[in-house]
């Protein structure tokens, strides 16, 4: 499963959001942690993209008034997701191995 | 209610939004985005979050939104499989109506073919010339508002005069296609050998304009081929008969037994492409050539057609109009200098036009040109004939099609039950007709092919379906999708349109929604069958009226004897050995005959010593001999015959009555007339038609001279075979060496009319096509509503409704539209009809009775469509129609 870096991101929001996780709140989620905000049309291309990978499972739910009587589509992280995420990271790791001074941090892990 | 809590982000880009996305995405895309707005609005201005709301909708165009047009669903292969599979049920499951639906498409498309490869024909000549943008032909123009005429005949010397004037003229070439001298037709032998052989495809030519047009050659050298005095180029199909199997160059041809003047063969040309206006074998080289003496350098006598090659980038138009000077210097103090009245005439209306060689085939009609060529006219015809045909087809289609909406109405209501869109019902639609209009279109290619022949006789062509071309097949495909398309655009939507609760509920009505337009349908179509059956009856009654009008002489029993002029003094005893036969009434000798193509004289004529003082007229003058009014069995009306024993009748005349009319010939008998010499008038003949009845009849004279290349032969026999024998030994004897030629003057005088007769012959197929087209559809029409009225019908009969009455019931509605379509195309073809006769100056009246013809013609023909079903459903058993249920 080859994801790319910005749905790495997208994935990594949705899961440590856990149960809460819909596009305004990943959005949020992504604009705090990476001091970047996504444009609304690429955050949901990329949601469609992981779920159409299989990284994410979705339902929808929670109309609000807010959002013009829409509900809200929520997604999950899946186990196929988290594999994705470890397997980046483990291409991070090779590379950084050669490269010196540059410690990830992972070693320990 | 708090005012924030409310969202209005721009209504536009909201729009835009569900315009673009998809079912699946639109749902969480426009809820996030109004949750984004309303946050947005809390915390800024309603501009910035109006901006960033109109950013992110923009920002979401990108293909996991975006809709797909055509498929909602990623089977779009499997669907058109299944659309293409139901297509060929419904096709299978109705047979009759796909028959008529694929019957009648299959007949348009081959009108259409047939007509399109016509007309590319007609389209594509004369292109084949080097640099053909720019060669010309010069035509004279008057624009007398009395005399409105255009010609090609020029005076000798205009050619180079203009050339030596224009430095625009690069290159100027004259041509003499008329039956003149060595021009037309000869008596052709080797010098070598001494039979003759009959051959009419003589002209004469400059060589200047063989290197404007640039024929293919065999043999020889285009620039030399006709610059000697007395050379020929002839086609290599005559190469080959005269000189098989050697080269020509240098040979000597006698025409006519010439002896003075041998023709040495200085080319030898590719025989002439079937496109090029100019169809001649044998091009005699006008180099040196003066027919008489001052005939090269005189403005008296126009013989020649002119041909010009411009300059590059010349404008012909900004040209023609400085050419008038030439006139206007030249001929018109010609003709002051001998007092000739038309001076004035010629200074004031007559000019020069140029018209473009690639024009000629098509637009020479009105310019009195010997040279045979097309009518644009007649494509114009021809196109609008094969574009009707289609679309009675393409409305058949429809008509059957919304009619039979009621079977389908259900299917379309399930179908949209299940979630079919209403893009992938009109998709099926589409799909069903186009399937049926590329059956068609192999069933009208066939069908093209097998009537190729049949189309070639009427139009006079030897066409053929261009199999090998590349772009055949694609075109069909090309048009029978657009046909399709066109065809079936208007059921698919009003079929698709169907509410699925009110069609399951029963609610449409069984396709009687659309009966106003089916109605006027059916009215146009049989609108174009009347107009076309009432052309038919008209051309065919011209036809006959030419043919067997009173002539003024007797066409009959009149056999021509053709190229006796190589016969030299013999004449006298082949007509005395002719004259000895017990079934030959009378013998004459003239190359003048009263129809179209023969021989004829142009002059101009006043009263005695009046050629200063009035205008002359225009007549013929014949050279007959004094048996030819008897053998043409011609009406003397005053005066006698010519007596050739007395040396008088030198210089008498027989002129006719318009003639003596034109004149102001009160008493004819003993006037004295002249052309450039004096004559006496000794009789006046009944007018007789010698040319085409498109034309008057003009003045003409008759003039005792002796010579003559055709001889008629008036006969009275019962065994035309036997007499034809006896006269063929007759010559035999005397011209052994020229196997005999004859014709038969009312053979000759139809061939005149064979473009009337071709008219008539298209009329004619097209309106049986167009009948049979929409008679087809009638007949599914009508087919259609007595299975829809079965139980109406039955429930009648039960309560006592007679044979006649059911009968009458479903007939009347059609019969109704039909008579709204005489009462329209009655009148729409009484003024086409009206128009095509003007050409004709002897002419019929159209009279009442073709209309009812014409009407009884139409209204059997549909009654019998229509009755083939409504009496099947009038006389069956009404058990049968209630049975079930």
């Amino acid at each position: 499963m080859k994801i790319g870096a910005f749905e790495e991101l997208v994935l990594l929001a949705v899961g440590s959001l856990g149960e809460e996780a819909y596009g305004v709140v990943v959005k949020e989620m992504l604009e705090e942690k990476t001091g970047k905000s996504p444009s609304i049309g690429a955050l949901h291309s990329a949601l469609y993209r992981l779920e159409d990978k299989g990284c994410l499972t979705s339902h929808e739910g929670g109309a609000t008034s807010e959002r013009g009587g829409r509900r809200k589509k929520y997604y999950q992280i899946t186990s196929a997701g988290k594999e994705a995420i470890l397997e980046v990271n483990k291409i991070r790791l090779e590379f950084s191995k050669n490269i010196e001074g540059l410690n990830l941090g992972l070693d320990e892990a | 209610m708090k005012p924030e809590k409310e969202i209005h982000p721009p209504k536009w880009a909201d729009v835009l939004l569900k315009w673009f996305c998809s079912e699946r995405v639109i749902e969480t895309l426009q809820g996030d985005l109004y949750e984004l707005y309303a946050k947005r609005r809390s915390k800024s201005s309603k501009l910035k979050a109006d901006y960033s709301f109109i950013g992110d909708v923009i920002s979401s165009i990108r293909p996991f939104a975006i809709r797909k047009l055509w498929s909602k669903h990623s089977n779009t292969n499997a669907m058109f499989r299944n659309n293409l599979k139901v297509a060929w049920r419904g096709l299978v499951k109705h047979k009759m109506y796909s028959l008529i639906k694929v019957g009648g498409l299959a007949i348009g498309i081959t009108a259409c073919l047939l007509i399109s490869i016509f007309v590319k024909d007609e389209l594509s000549h004369d292109r084949n010339y080097t640099e053909v943008e720019r060669i010309y032909r010069l035509i004279n123009v008057s624009n007398d508002p009395a005399d409105f005429e255009k010609w090609l005949a020029h005076q000798a010397l205009v050619a180079q005069m203009m050339k030596n004037q224009f430095p625009e003229i690069e290159m100027a070439g004259r041509l003499i296609p008329y039956n003149w001298f060595e021009g037309g037709e000869n008596q052709v032998r080797r010098s070598d050998r001494m039979s003759n052989a009959y051959e009419d495809s003589f002209a004469f030519m400059d060589q200047e304009l063989l290197e404007i047009l640039r024929p293919e050659m065999v043999y020889g050298d285009l620039e030399s081929a006709l610059s000697k005095p007395n050379s020929i180029l002839i086609s290599r199909a005559k190469a080959d008969k005269y000189f098989p199997d050697e080269n020509p160059i240098g040979k000597t041809l006698i025409l006519d037994e010439d002896l003075e003047n041998p023709k040495v063969v200085g080319g030898v040309m590719e025989n002439p492409d079937p496109q090029n206006h100019l169809q001649f074998d044998f091009l005699i080289s006008l180099t040196e050539r003066e027919f008489w003496r001052g005939e090269q350098t005189s403005w008296c006598c126009s013989n020649y057609n002119v041909y010009f090659k411009l300059a590059e980038g010349i404008n012909a138009e900004e040209l023609q109009a400085k050419l008038t000077k030439v006139m206007q210097e030249n001929y018109v103090p010609y003709l002051r200098e001998r007092g000739n009245l038309y001076a004035e005439a010629v200074e004031q209306y007559r000019s020069y036009e140029l018209q473009p060689v690639v024009d000629i085939h098509l637009y020479s009609r009105d310019l009195n040109d010997v040279l045979k060529n097309g009518d644009i006219r007649i494509v114009w015809l021809f196109s609008a004939i094969a574009f009707f045909v289609l679309v009675l087809a393409c409305i058949n289609f429809i008509n059957l099609s919304t009619a039979k909406s009621a079977n389908r109405a259900k299917e379309v209501g399930l179908r949209k039950v299940v979630g079919s869109f209403r893009s992938n019902l009109i998709g099926q639609f589409l799909t069903e007709s186009i399937l049926v209009t590329l059956i068609s279109t192999a069933f009208g290619i066939m069908l093209a092919w097998v009537l190729m022949p049949f189309f070639n006789t009427i139009s006079g062509k030897t066409l053929d379906i261009p199999f090998e071309e590349w772009w055949l097949i694609p075109s069909m495909i090309i048009l029978a999708i657009v046909v399709g398309t066109l065809a079936g655009i208007y059921p698919a939507f009003y079929l698709s349109a169907f509410r699925p609760i009110e069609v399951i509920s029963g609610k449409v009505s069984k396709g009687a929604k659309t009966s106003t337009l089916r109605s006027i349908m059916v009215i146009f179509q049989f609108t174009c069958s009347v107009i076309l059956i009432v052309g038919s009856l008209v051309v065919y009654q011209q036809m006959q009226f030419m043919l067997n009008k009173d002539l003024g002489y007797d066409k009959e029993h009149v056999v021509l004897l053709q190229g006796v002029n190589s016969i030299g003094d013999k004449l006298d005893l082949l007509q005395n050995n002719l004259l000895n036969l017990s079934d030959v009434q009378s013998v004459s000798a003239s190359n003048y005959l009263p129809v179209s193509g023969t021989k004829r004289d142009q002059n101009e004529f006043w009263k005695e010593g009046r050629s200063k003082i009035d205008k002359a007229i225009g007549a013929q003058v014949w050279h007959v001999d004094d048996d030819y009014i008897e053998t043409l069995g011609m009406n003397l009306m005053l005066g006698r015959d010519f007596d050739k024993t007395s040396l008088r009748d030198s210089s008498s005349l027989i002129i006719n009555q318009t003639m003596a009319r034109e004149l102001g010939l009160d008493d004819p008998i003993g006037a004295r007339v002249q052309n450039w010499e004096g004559w006496t008038v000794i009789g006046v003949i009944e007018d007789f038609h010698f040319e085409s009845m498109r034309d008057g009849i003009g003045p003409l004279a008759l003039a005792l001279g002796r010579f003559g290349s055709v001889v008629p032969v008036r006969v009275k026999t019962n065994n035309m075979k036997g007499t034809l024998e006896e006269i063929t030994a007759a010559w035999d004897e005397i011209m052994p060496n020229q196997p005999i030629r004859y014709s038969f003057l009312d053979e000759v005088f139809a061939s005149m009319y064979e473009d009337v007769q071709r008219t008539g012959s298209v009329f004619t197929g097209f309106s049986v096509l167009a009948i049979f087209v929409a008679c087809l559809g009638l007949f599914g029409l009508s087919a259609f509503m007595v299975e829809q009225r079965s139980k109406e019908i039955s429930i009648r009969k039960v309560l006592g409704a007679s044979i006649k009455m059911i009968f009458s019931l479903l007939t009347i509605n059609f019969m109704k539209l039909v008579g709204m379509s005489l009462l329209i195309g009655i009148p729409v073809s009484f003024y086409l009809m009206q128009e095509w006769l003007l050409d004709f100056e002897f002419r019929i009246e159209i009279g009442w009775i073709v209309f009812v013809v014409a009407s009884i013609i139409t209204t059997i023909i549909a009654i019998a469509t229509i009755s083939f079903e409504s009496f099947k459903a009038a006389v069956v058993n009404p058990v049968k129609g209630l049975r079930s249920e």
